[in-house]
């Protein structure tokens, strides 16, 4: 609320801070100027959206983070939520008790064993099927949730749901939320990095990683991991080096000129450092790209250069590289859907294992032995469950059946940056159709991501049209504590 | 013993006071102590004495506990309870005022409870909203008021011990009527058994069509629901029919419900005559008559113009234009400032230029402007571009921002095609170029579809067809429910929540979207009032009776007897020239196919067909008639139906003694006339909010903020007015002179105001930091069609054919999306593929729409500009264009180099001047050195002639201007 009078205040000057506080539209609401120190406000020459690093309230556990999307669903009881009620009852009929959970109604089938053995793994005796091996290695560094739950059983609202928290489009990511919060420890790559994969974009495209109302500063950028990384990071052709000299020298007098005429004006100082800002980018993103200064071990590790893992697992290494560098959140995509396995479940969803489970394996371990694992929060899961019917195939062949959406659990995990290491935390039904034990909503994961970063989920914020805008809605989130290793 | 309810407050727990204007939070740390609190955002609010409270009330509990234990006594409702909620809470819920819809003055009324459903749950204080709001202390909302910790006990040990009211207030519990029923017969059966189908017969509608019953008889036998047939079939799970859910996007039956059918068949299927809810009443309990003391409730007032201090006029008499400068002055004045000199010439006319049409002058058109010394020669140059049909193309853009125009329907992965968007685009650009006043282009936009009888007319006209056209505007919203998993009630809801919001915030300036799922916080607006709406609009939006979007190639009807969503009423003209076009065609198809058949004849015949056009149709809105009962959603669930309301207008927005009629818009009309009312309503000159919103959005567009700076929220959590009065007279003078914007902007821009330069002085920079007095006009940016269009433009490129379908954009395999060389509001808006340049300036993505744009100054700006292909060669043509002036103008060309010539040609091509001496000097070295330098590339030259060199070098400055702050900044 401000008050025409307002701005007439007794010594006639509104500060920058004030300038801030009435920007209403989003673009740079006030939201942290509160909790932000000097560091931000050192820089009074810019009166517009940055990326410049900011303090939290409180200590951060997590530096960053590497979200690795699956999109698609991937099925807790195929992987980390063993059913062995399942193997009793499989063929047994179940579908009247969950029409209304079904999306494809036609192809419903019976209860259904999962077609992939489980064994209880590390130190910590985490259970995890025999489809994920390399994973499977590294599970006393993980917090496996089992008990996540979601909203919608369509892959567009549940996707933005769990990038946004809300079931329709236009409201800011995770991750553009967190970069808003945070900023970036690198002012020559973007705060907020999406390798999506070459063979295309998952559902939703570009909106999984839309700013919304924020500030576009605070969108991904998307990084492909073969050629030109950013669009237009190179003109098609260079033009000589003596001419781009040139050119730029010139634009730098013109600008100069321009802006010695009109003293007062910072968007004109601010726009020149976007220029130099593009400039810093070309070098630093094709060297943060540049995976031959990888040694041979480290490249094997990640499974690069075998045809399965390859693909993948440069994004790996590329998003350890990016990190390493500064960048606050890489966001790994995989082509389309290949975790939503209506049919095939033993081929195909083994084929989605295949493709990310050395990769993923050669990641942690990559991070671990680096000692950056502690300041790196690793994300792993998609946009909901699975069902544990069967989905039947065209023909009607069960051993080509899959599995349905379900919106009432799935599973996730965390490592590294503040979490417990080997702990399993929630628990579905005898069948793994709900989550019935320490439930998780997607709110609540926000909420713990966001703490684990150092910041709160109810002070991060932006007023938008009235209304206080926050990642987790108006509804309560709560962090979950018990998998935090400093509560 | 520990403290029970401490257990609520376990460390790290915080508490919040949701929504309120300021935000607390205190964070519990062990031993349940504050240890810090944290103060946020302007609150002065004392968290930790709050919290103390909070803490000393626990503490009073278990004393308090410890007590009872020891001597129980019962709590009497009426001298215990009543007192206490009439002294607490009686302000805002008693007989006279109802915020959310409760009472708390009598046991009838808090049994009823408010729009959010019941307060109390007897026996259960934990699960009571009653209890759990002054728990903690959201209520009552002022501090000084807060319960005290046995007050709380009170409160909290009534209901547990079953919240009894004592005798001769003990109302029996309301029982089941038609209105618990029907809300659950519209969401699960009336699909198949309703409106448009009757399967089996039978009509499940109101209770004399149940009776009736269908093929196999009766749907129930009253009084024993164990008999009745619909209950029977539901038990069985028959019904809904499990398979067919999806195709119907029907949910099966919740078990509650079904007990709520079979106890109201069980009862006689009761019918409660419920009075309708009128709007405008004198006595609303819901909004107070000082609620409407809001500025901006107000009727605008006219205030004599500002008599500017003698100082001031001798100073700047000459330069007090117009009324607005008036106003503008006396805020100057009253801080020691005065207006800015006036802008040169050349600089406000690129200014008015891009402001009116989007585009730049031309370097004729500033040539003639600086040559023409008459009085009027400025006013001259506004009527021109005011004429141009440039204007409705800018103009159109801004409003297409409001409206939410995209070419797709959107929140799904196949986003389905809206093929005759276009025409709606057209209608809005017709409309401004021949200045149609804003009341007529509301009317029409709103209630298009009810202004004329389309159904029966022989000839569509012009006329009739934008009438039908122009309602496509309460069709923008990002529409999923083409697909059935993405067709249920709540994704239906969503649309009308969208189009709804677009309404208020774009046209209104009120954030109804709020009062959904509550009373509107800081507005008068309450949930009744935003069901009013959703009732006005239900002839044409409703969620039980839903036309899809329609797939490209569907012919016919969808499934679930759902109809067509086009109308067919394209102008006669059209029609015929189409039916022309076909019959042709197939004139040529029957002579072929009578001939023996050829591999050559196929070919001809395959040729033919696909000359063949689709019929043209219109996306439009139009009511349906017979719109089913408007229940209010509680929380906004469609689930938790509450009570009945009518169509009507917001109250706060009415005048009491004036009642909002709805009558059918002509003898026999299927439409119901509801929107016809409320558009009436809407552009009625009494109306406070109307006006005031769109001169306050065209001030913005001219002068870079709004009078008021939230276009989109004129209530409590907008910003005030900078410059009250001359808002008001705005809108005076807007109404008064037929809703005309041209001559507003008119109006606008021969201010003095308008015309000063934007230069910021040591002294505007101390007192007007923000340029809130308007001490001088902003430096601003192109925005991303200007900057498009403008680029083009000065290349030479620049297609400008008007209107018809859009301009496709190409999606590059790298993610690039290009597009073709038409204006940009031509160019096919996909909400998946905005085109590249155009995102990357702050294009924004229509969710369900833009009310204020954002300036973003990021890299990718830069990275664009600086090393796109297109852009770079757009600079080669904009060389090779500046090089034909050059020659052309030989014999007349004054002396100086070629170089020079070349350089000036390029400054007024693009930046509408000629170049300073400094620029000058520097442009001609750099252009020497850059010959130079392409020359000694032979190789990238590919040819090392002069002139191939002179064309690269000089395409290299222009490359280079177009990446220059001043092409990209508007003085």
């Amino acid at each position: 609320m401000r008050d025409a009078d307002q701005f007439t205040t007794q010594n006639h000057t509104i500060t920058r801070r004030d300038f801030f506080s009435d920007m209403r539209t989003g673009i740079c609401g006030a939201a942290l100027l509160h909790l932000l120190g000097d560091e931000l406000r050192a820089d009074s020459s810019s009166e517009v959206p940055n990326l410049l690093p900011r303090r939290t309230s409180r200590p951060a556990q997590a530096k960053s983070v590497i979200h690795l999307f699956m999109n698609g669903g991937p099925s807790q009881m195929d992987l980390f939520d063993p059913k062995p009620e399942l193997d009793k009852h499989h063929g047994e009929a179940y579908f009247d008790k969950i029409a209304g959970e079904v999306e494809n109604v036609k192809d419903a089938g019976a209860l259904m064993r999962s077609p992939f053995k489980f064994a209880q793994r590390g130190e910590c005796g985490m259970w995890v099927s025999d489809a994920l091996p390399q994973i499977a290695k590294q599970v006393d560094d993980l917090t496996l949730i089992r008990s996540l739950y979601t909203t919608n059983i369509t892959h567009e609202p549940a996707l933005y749901l769990i990038q946004s928290n809300r079931m329709v489009s236009g409201y800011p990511t995770l991750g553009s939320w967190v970069t808003y919060g945070l900023g970036s420890e690198s002012q020559n790559l973007p705060a907020y990095v999406v390798l999506d994969d070459p063979l295309g974009l998952p559902i939703n495209g570009v909106e999984n990683w839309h700013s919304g109302f924020l500030p576009p500063i605070y969108q991904g950028t998307r990084f492909r991991s073969t050629g030109s990384p950013v669009l237009n990071l190179r003109p098609e052709s260079d033009d000589p080096p003596e001419i781009i000299r040139l050119q730029r020298d010139l634009l730098h007098r013109l600008d100069q000129m321009h802006k010695g005429r009109r003293p007062g004006q910072p968007n004109l100082e601010a726009r020149i450092g976007t220029y130099e800002l593009a400039a810093r980018m070309q070098l630093s993103a094709s060297e943060a790209l540049d995976l031959s200064q990888e040694t041979q071990p480290t490249q094997e590790q990640y499974g690069i250069g075998q045809p399965t893992t390859d693909s993948y697992g440069r994004r790996c290494l590329i998003a350890r590289r990016l990190i390493e560098r500064g960048v606050r959140f890489v966001q790994l995509f995989i082509n389309a859907q290949i975790w939503d396995n209506h049919t095939g479940l033993a081929t195909d969803m083994k084929a989605a294992c295949d493709r990310t489970d050395l990769p993923i394996a050669g990641l942690l371990q990559d991070l671990k032995q680096r000692g950056l694992l502690d300041e790196t929060l690793v994300i792993w899961g998609g946009e909901f469950g699975r069902l544990p019917i069967a989905q039947l195939s065209a023909d009607k062949d069960e051993r080509k059946s899959g599995r349905d959406h379900n919106k009432n659990a799935a599973c996730c995990w965390f490592a590294g940056g503040g979490v417990k290491r080997g702990l399993t935390y929630g628990a579905t039904d005898e069948l793994g159709f709900t989550a019935v034990e320490n439930r998780v909503s997607v709110p609540d994961w926000h909420a713990t991501i966001l703490h684990l970063l150092g910041l709160n989920h109810d002070e991060l914020y932006v007023d938008q049209h009235g209304l206080r805008e926050k990642l987790t809605g108006v509804q309560p989130a709560k962090v979950i504590r018990d998998i935090l290793r400093s509560a | 013993m520990p403290i029970s309810l401490a257990i609520d407050y376990h460390v790290g727990t915080t508490f919040r006071c949701l929504d309120s204007g300021f935000d607390w939070v205190v964070a519990v740390e062990q031993g349940g102590l504050p240890m810090r609190s944290i103060r946020l955002a302007g609150t002065t609010l004392v968290s930790t004495i709050c919290w103390l409270g909070i803490a000393a009330s626990c503490c009073n509990l278990a004393q308090s506990e410890e007590n009872s234990a020891a001597e129980p006594k019962a709590v009497s409702f009426e001298s215990d309870i009543q007192p206490l909620l009439k002294e607490k809470c009686g302000k805002c819920h008693g007989p006279n005022v109802q915020k959310s819809e409760l009472a708390l003055h009598t046991a009838a009324m808090i049994q009823k409870g408010g729009e959010s459903g019941a307060v109390i749950i007897a026996g259960n204080s934990a699960e009571s909203r009653l209890f759990e709001m002054v728990k903690q202390g959201e209520m009552p909302p002022d501090q000084q008021g807060t319960l005290t910790g046995a007050e709380l006990e009170l409160i909290r040990r009534w209901i547990d011990d079953g919240a009894s009211f004592g005798k001769g207030s003990a109302d029996p519990a309301r029982e089941i009527t038609q209105h618990d029923v029907v809300p659950i017969l519209l969401l699960r059966c009336t699909i198949c058994h309703g409106r448009h189908k009757q399967e089996g017969g039978l009509d499940l509608r109101n209770r004399e069509s149940m009776i009736r019953g269908g093929k196999s008889g009766p749907a129930f036998v009253l009084g024993k629901p164990e008999e009745s047939l619909m209950v029977k079939r539901i038990h069985a799970e028959e019904m809904p029919p499990h398979p067919r859910l999806t195709e119907v996007s029907v949910k099966p039956m919740d078990p509650e419900e079904t007990k709520t059918l079979a106890r109201w068949i069980e009862l006689g299927a009761p019918i409660a005559q419920e009075e309708p809810d009128l709007a405008a009443t004198a006595n609303d309990p819901l909004v107070r008559p000082q609620d409407r003391e809001f500025w901006s409730f107000q009727p605008p007032r006219a205030s004599p113009i500002p008599q500017v201090a003698e100082a001031f006029r001798n100073q700047d008499s000459n330069r007090l234009h117009t009324p607005v400068d008036a106003f503008v002055a006396q805020k100057l004045f009253e801080k020691g400032l005065t207006f800015s000199n006036p802008a040169e010439r050349l600089v406000l006319l690129r200014r008015v230029s891009f402001d009116l049409t989007g585009l730049p002058p031309t370097p004729s058109e500033a040539q003639e402007f600086l040559q023409d010394a008459a009085p009027d020669a400025y006013e001259r140059v506004v009527d021109r571009l005011l004429a141009s049909p440039r204007y409705g193309e800018r103009w159109g853009r801004h409003w297409l921002d409001v409206a939410g125009y995209s070419d797709c329907e959107g929140r799904r992965e196949q986003h389905l095609p809206r093929p005759f968007a276009w025409r709606y685009r057209d209608y809005v650009i017709r409309s401004l170029n021949v200045d149609k006043p804003y009341d007529r282009f509301l009317l029409e936009q709103i209630a298009g579809d009810e202004l004329a009888d389309y159904e029966h007319a022989t000839t569509v006209t012009q006329e009739l067809e934008d009438n039908l056209v122009a309602t496509a505007f309460l069709r923008l919203a990002p529409d999923p429910t083409w697909a059935n998993l993405t067709g249920f009630v709540p994704d239906r809801l969503e649309v009308t929540a969208d189009s709804i919001d677009v309404l208020g915030s774009g046209i209104m300036g009120l954030t109804f979207k709020c009062a959904r799922c509550h009373t509107h916080k800081f507005d008068p607006i309450p949930q009744r009032d935003y069901y009013r709406l959703v009732a006005l609009f239900k002839g044409a939006y409703d969620e039980h009776d839903w036309l899809k979007p329609q797939l490209k190639n569907y012919g016919g009807a969808l499934s679930a007897g759902m109809g067509e969503r086009f109308l067919s009423q394209v102008t006669s003209a059209e029609r015929q020239k189409w039916e022309e076009h076909q019959a042709s065609i197939q004139r040529q198809l029957d002579a072929l196919n009578a001939q023996p058949k050829t591999p050559e004849l196929d070919k001809q015949i395959q040729s033919l067909e696909s000359q063949k056009q689709p019929e043209p149709r219109i996306m439009a809105l139009w009511d349906r008639g017979e719109p089913s009962p408007t229940y209010m959603y509680r929380r906004g669930n469609y689930a938790t139906p509450g009570s009945l309301v009518s169509p009507g207008v917001p109250a706060v927005l009415s005048n009491p003694d004036k009642r909002f009629e709805i009558a059918s818009p002509r003898p026999g009309a299927t439409s119901t006339g509801r929107r016809l009312a409320f558009a009436h309503w809407l552009v009625d000159p009494e109306q406070p909010l109307t006006a005031r919103v769109m001169v306050n959005r065209i001030w913005k567009y001219h002068f870079g903020q709004g009078i008021v700076h939230s276009l989109g929220n004129f209530g409590k959590m907008g910003d005030r007015p900078t410059h009250p009065e001359l808002l008001d007279q705005l809108a005076i003078d807007f109404i008064r002179r037929g809703w005309s914007m041209k001559s507003l902007h008119r109006q606008l821009v021969v201010s003095t105001t308008y015309r000063q330069e934007s230069l910021v002085s040591e002294k505007t920079k101390t007192i007007d930091s923000a340029n809130w007095l308007l001490s001088r006009m902003p430096l601003q940016r192109l925005d991303a069609e200007e900057l498009r269009d403008t680029i083009l433009m000065v290349a030479d490129e620049l297609n400008d054919t008007c209107g018809g379908p859009a301009e496709p954009v190409r999606v590059r395999g790298d993610g690039l999306v290009l597009t073709g060389l038409r204006r940009s509001i031509y160019v096919e808006q996909l909400r998946k593929h905005p085109p590249s340049l155009l995102e990357s300036f702050d294009l924004p993505a229509m969710n369900p729409n833009c009310l204020q744009r954002t300036d973003s100054l990021v890299p990718t700006q830069a990275l664009h500009l600086w090393n796109d292909e297109a852009i770079r060669q757009l600079a080669r043509q904009l060389a090779d264009r500046a090089l034909r002036d050059v020659e052309r103008q030989k014999e007349t060309a004054g002396a100086g180099s070629a170089d020079t010539q070349q350089i000036e040609q390029v400054y007024r091509i693009v930046l509408g001047r000629v170049p300073d001496p400094n620029e000058l000097t520097t442009c001609v070295e750099s252009l020497a050195q850059l010959k130079a330098g392409w020359r000694n590339q032979p190789k990238a030259a590919g040819d090392a002639s002069p002139n191939e060199a002179t064309r690269r070098a000089l395409a290299t400055l222009c490359h280079t201007i177009l990446n220059s702050a001043e092409f990209l900044y508007i003085d």
